[in-house]
């Protein structure tokens, strides 16, 4: 006579039991997702040293000795032209590791890099002579454009938007290389 | 039977999706060879663009040599040579600067590439602002300083810009010129709208033998500081009357231009086809450009008459005045300018009229 009102009693206390500890594995997975979120966070911020979490570019080799015979400084020491420059270096030189989603070549690949078969004054002339009809395409190209094919044919990889870093800092370490010798709209390579 | 007829509807509706994709690849091939066939077309020059590209010595070829460069520093300055495509690009952008709205064009949609489309009201044309097709050049044939050069915004494009707060490309500062000061829509980054824009600056730069990452005098506008002056203020009061002596007689008593047979002959400085609260030109917004505009180029035939005191009371009244909301003003204040723009100018005009002033002129719509 008395086992049904305890059966109910224990399945009361179960359900109740049960719904405590769908509660609780809700919050700690809510508070594991969010933990997860600011450790990742602070580990960009503070600890992994990665470019792509830093508003600051890396230092590579020959950074400085660039920045010293190009005169950067022209620019500032620091702001978002002189740091948009840095990363235009290090694409240019660095292309695998910099742009490694726009490229399927790795360190062992060679040519891995703009500067295997651009030197840094003739992406400058290519810039002051960009935005031409090519004849072999049939259009007007950019010289945005000629960065976008590069990356997709002689690197082997995959075409940025024309507003990626990828393509925007090339341009401006050539805009830049262009001021440093001070070339005109159109300039030719060895013309007066 | 139910099954046969379940079937029939799904292979109907897939039709018709596969239809509709069709026509609109089929309608975009279209669409992309018209463009085609008028980047062919030879271009009609406006008389301004055929003045200046001939004095510059625009012609296709294997190299170009600048005919100013070599009269003014005596040196040769052998550039890249430009293609009869570039030659083309070059013309239309030289046109879209003189006549954005397409006034002196047989056929606007295609010679302006639909530039219409990108500007809200009939009255914005580049050259308002960037006078001289984009060149304005003193007397003495040198470039106008401060006459917001577009060779010169050129050659120092990509720098940080802090009103948007990015480093900001050519093409981007013109889509804010179509969004705020056009108080319009932005093209495609690669419309040929802007391409050609871009071609021709490029070709100025090339003419002026400008050098990339210099300033030159003649990039922005020479603002016009409150430091500058002796500081009494910026008075509406002041710049009303100023702006009614010196200013209303082609813009219009309430600043909405001057339409003649259809035709914008002085563009709104106010109302809907003016640029909007967002512009650079709001004195609001930036309140040292519009008073160096003014000082620089107003009124015209009269240059360089006014004060920079006067050139900020006018700016300052002129930027009071009701106008397009801004593009991140928000709905709310959209629906008031709108409100102000409908309201104002007829109560303005029969408060005047009671009040016995100047008879109502002839204004932009």
């Amino acid at each position: 006579m008395d086992s049904a009102p305890d059966a109910a009693l224990a399945a009361g206390n179960e359900r109740r039991r049960a719904a405590r500890r769908a509660r609780l594995a809700i919050v700690l997975r809510g508070a594991l997702a969010a933990a997860i979120i600011i450790g990742f966070a602070l580990w960009a911020h503070l600890g992994s040293g990665r470019p792509v979490f830093s508003p600051h570019g890396k230092p590579e080799a020959g950074w400085e000795a660039f920045r010293q015979a190009y005169d950067v400084d022209t620019f500032g020491r620091d702001g978002y032209f002189v740091r948009a420059i840095q990363n235009g270096y290090n694409l240019v030189h660095h292309t695998h590791q910099y742009a490694w989603r726009f490229t399927r070549k790795r360190g062992s690949d060679h040519p891995n890099a703009c500067i295997n078969c651009h030197s840094a004054e003739s992406l400058a002339y290519a810039f002051a002579g960009g935005d031409r009809f090519d004849a072999r395409l049939g259009r007007r190209i950019s010289f945005e454009e000629h960065v976008q094919r590069c990356y997709a044919t002689h690197l082997d990889g995959f075409v940025p938007t024309i507003y990626d870093p990828a393509v925007r800092d090339i341009r401006i370490f050539a805009r830049m290389v262009a001021h440093h010798l001070q070339l005109g709209e159109g300039a030719t390579e060895g013309a007066p | 039977m139910k099954l046969l007829a379940t079937g029939w509807g799904k292979a109907a509706r897939l039709a018709l999706l596969i239809g509709t994709l069709l026509a609109l690849y089929i309608l975009a091939q279209a669409r992309h060879d018209e463009r085609a066939h008028i980047r062919e077309q030879a271009v009609k020059l406006t008389p301004g663009c055929a003045d200046k590209l001939a004095r510059y010595g625009l012609a296709a070829g294997a190299s170009y040599t600048s005919p100013y460069a070599l009269a003014h520093s005596g040196q040769a300055s052998i550039k890249r040579g430009y293609s009869t495509e570039d030659v083309r690009a070059i013309q239309r952008g030289c046109n879209i600067i003189d006549d954005l709205q397409g006034q002196l064009a047989a056929d606007p949609a295609r010679e302006r590439w639909n530039s219409t489309r990108f500007v809200r009201g009939t009255h914005t044309s580049c050259d308002h602002c960037h006078q001289g097709i984009g060149d304005k050049q003193t007397a003495a044939g040198a470039p106008q300083a401060g006459s917001l050069s577009l060779a010169a915004s050129w050659v120092m494009a990509d720098m940080y810009d802090q009103f948007t707060g990015i480093l900001l490309p050519y093409e981007l500062r013109q889509m804010q010129c179509y969004i705020n000061s056009s108080n319009g829509y932005k093209p495609n980054v690669a419309d040929d709208l802007i391409r050609d824009v871009t071609a021709y600056s490029r070709f100025l730069a090339a003419a002026l033998d400008l050098r990339f990452g210099n300033h030159y005098a003649e990039q922005g506008i020479d603002e016009v500081t409150a430091s500058s002056t002796l500081k009494r203020g910026d008075d509406y009061v002041r710049g009303a009357a100023r702006y009614k002596e010196k200013c209303a007689h082609c813009h219009g008593p309430q600043g909405l231009g001057t339409v003649v047979d259809g035709k914008m002959q002085y563009p709104a400085v106010a109302g809907p086809n003016a640029f909007n609260q967002q512009s650079r030109n709001n004195f609001s917004f930036v309140s040292t450009i519009l008073p160096g505009f003014l000082c620089r180029n107003m009124p015209l035939g009269e240059e360089g008459s006014l004060s920079k005191q006067d050139c900020r009371d006018i700016a300052f009244y002129v930027s009071n005045m009701p106008r397009p909301a801004g593009d991140k003003d928000g709905p709310l204040a959209a629906l008031w300018q709108q409100l102000m723009m409908r309201v104002m100018p007829p109560l303005i005009q029969a408060v005047d009229t009671w009040q016995g002033h100047d008879a109502p002129r002839d204004t932009g719509t």
